[in-house]
């Protein structure tokens, strides 16, 4: 069975490492990118069955390419992932599939990537 | 001063006693002197000018209406009427035939007259004051039954009066002739003031009367500029609370961010590293690198958030400021005025730069006011001022030191509670200021006078990091 592959969006490169780590180690295909051009660009080449997003990238709102997304890749499940609790609120969130505030104890996330990859299928 | 003093100061009588047994006097005199009614209108007056607290001008009017040198009542009382009710507010004066006779001795033999008392009243023996008359005043208390409290004029009521608010103020205090100075706002009763001579049984006459009045009148209006001035000070201390409230939050969320962030990152690391061990050296320091710039990134934002804090709730921009050199420049700007006053002003800084975070305009007026506070009290007598600056972290100190006179009880109490109006520290509020913005800066002010002979107030700034 092939692994799925999943697609992490952070600005933070501390961030983007632990992911490979901790979900390589799960048996997943771990890409990375820390600009929202780098995951346009590699969402547009295809494979990808997740991304996990990090809302704040920089100066810019991941918000918005979670809407880019879910315009041009309908299916493709996405999951926030920020320490910015205060995102909720935003209507535009709740396009999102699953919302994980960060924590050093992956469990959240790895549950949620988990589920939704499961629904996706 | 206790609240027996108080209430013998208030007591007191001008006139010594020449007879070997103590006579009881109150205003027995046949008439007031118009005179002595404007000298005591006029020093009254000055006085509520500068009161902020409603019990003191009550205090203060009452004291003018029993003291000797004034109106010379035996007793005073302020009752107001609020939601149907006529209620017992202030008193002044003995509740006794015999606390009276011992209050009036001691006062004679200790020579005190109350109005002199006035200008620095002691707010813990006003308090004491309303409290010891507390029963009486819960018994004076009425509702306010058709025609009470609705006359123009002064009168005497006695237990005979066909109001039944006046026959129920004659009959709990006991009075044979009891003044009533109403007070009006409109058609409406606001407020009366009540008077007797319980122990001396003088007489009142008309021009007491007509004195009883226009006191009466200074008091509601004093009364009425202290309550709105409690109001908004009420209203300012709650919009300051919502702000800050406000603040908090804006900063937990900015907490829940910026902190939680590198926290994440810094424990999800360390866990991976535990969880599997590499064999890989550099990728391990890599790993052990990110945890430890994460953990650095967490420390620097607390210090800066800390900072942002204070200045948000004040809307005070807070940055680095060279303190030792704040406080030479200000010093130096009193030295002429020191200097003209006998007074020796000394600065004291490290020689290295000392930064705190703070705001120029806001360091250098708490700084001013807490020289002019010091330059004051030495009065002309002249003295030593020492200014001094230390670095002891996280804080870094900006003291003000003096050899004057002391501080006086009622601000002891509080020193920058402001208000409280007396030589030393003037209005009060320049100290109160101090605080204000010492606060607003994410600091605050102490004062003590552990040292003998100094009074020592400590504006504690946060070190800028």
């Amino acid at each position: 069975m092939t692994a799925s592959r999943l697609l992490f969006v952070d600005d933070e490169e501390g961030f983007l490492e632990l992911y490979r780590t901790a979900f390589s180690r799960d048996g997943y295909a771990v890409e990375t990118t820390g600009t929202i051009e780098g995951a346009r660009d590699r969402l547009a080449q295809g494979g990808i069955d997740l991304v996990v997003l990090d809302i704040r990238l920089g100066e810019v709102s991941g918000l918005a390419l979670l809407r880019e997304i879910k315009a041009k890749h309908s299916g493709l499940p996405v999951v926030l992932s920020t320490a910015y609790a205060r995102y909720q609120d935003d209507f535009s969130s709740w396009l999102a599939d699953a919302y994980v505030v960060k924590s050093s104890e992956l469990g959240e996330l790895k549950q949620a990537v988990r589920r939704c990859l499961g629904a996706a299928r | 001063m206790s609240g027996r003093t108080l209430s013998v100061r208030s007591q007191a009588r001008t006139r010594p006693t020449r007879g070997r047994r103590v006579r009881e006097r109150g205003p027995a005199r046949r008439s007031i002197r118009p005179r002595r009614v404007l000298d005591l209108l006029r020093r009254v007056s000055e006085v509520l000018e500068t009161v902020v607290d409603p019990e003191v001008a009550a205090w203060s009017v009452l004291v003018a209406y029993t003291a000797g040198e004034g109106l010379g009542f035996n007793r005073a009382f302020l009752l107001l009427a609020e939601g149907g009710q006529i209620r017992g507010w202030f008193g002044v004066g003995p509740r006794s035939r015999e606390e009276a006779r011992e209050l009036w001795a001691d006062l004679r033999q200790r020579g005190v007259l109350p109005l002199d008392r006035l200008t620095e009243p002691d707010l813990e023996a006003v308090e004491e004051e309303r409290k010891r008359h507390a029963a009486t005043l819960a018994a004076l208390s009425h509702d306010l039954v058709t025609g009470c409290g609705v006359w123009r004029r002064a009168f005497i009521g006695r237990s005979n009066h066909p109001n039944p608010c006046v026959r129920h103020w004659v009959a709990v205090l006991d009075s044979r002739e009891l003044v009533v100075v109403p007070l009006m706002a409109g058609s409406q009763p606001w407020g009366v003031v009540l008077a007797d001579n319980f122990v001396t049984h003088a007489p009142a006459y008309h021009g007491t009367l007509e004195a009883a009045e226009t006191l009466a009148h200074y008091l509601r209006a004093a009364l009425e500029r202290t309550q709105l001035l409690l109001r908004f000070q009420e209203e300012k201390r709650r919009r300051m609370l919502a702000e800050h409230a406000t603040a908090l939050l804006d900063t937990a969320r900015t907490l829940a961010h910026d902190l939680k962030n590198p926290l994440a990152l810094a424990g999800g690391l360390a866990r991976e590293i535990m969880s599997a061990p590499t064999a890989d050296r550099e990728s391990f320091t890599r790993r052990l690198g990110i945890v430890a710039t994460a953990v650095t990134r967490a420390e620097q934002r607390v210090a800066e958030l800390v900072a942002g804090l204070a200045s948000r709730a004040d809307g005070i921009s807070l940055g680095p400021v060279e303190v030792g050199a704040l406080a030479e420049r200000v010093t130096e700007a009193f030295r002429p005025l020191a200097a003209s006053r006998q007074v020796r002003l000394l600065c004291y800084h490290p020689g290295r730069p000392v930064m705190a975070a703070a705001a120029i305009p806001s360091l250098d007026r708490c700084l001013e006011n807490l020289l002019a506070n010091a330059l004051e009290a030495l009065g002309e007598t002249g003295g030593e001022i020492q200014v001094a600056v230390r670095d002891e972290p996280p804080w870094v100190l900006l003291v003000v030191a003096d050899n004057g006179l002391p501080l006086p009880a009622p601000l002891r109490v509080d020193p920058f509670a402001g208000g409280i109006t007396t030589r030393r520290g003037g209005s009060g509020l320049g100290l109160a200021s101090v605080r204000t913005l010492a606060e607003a800066m994410g600091g605050k002010v102490e004062y003590d006078e552990t040292e003998p002979g100094w009074v020592r107030f400590t504006l504690f700034l946060r070190r800028w990091s």
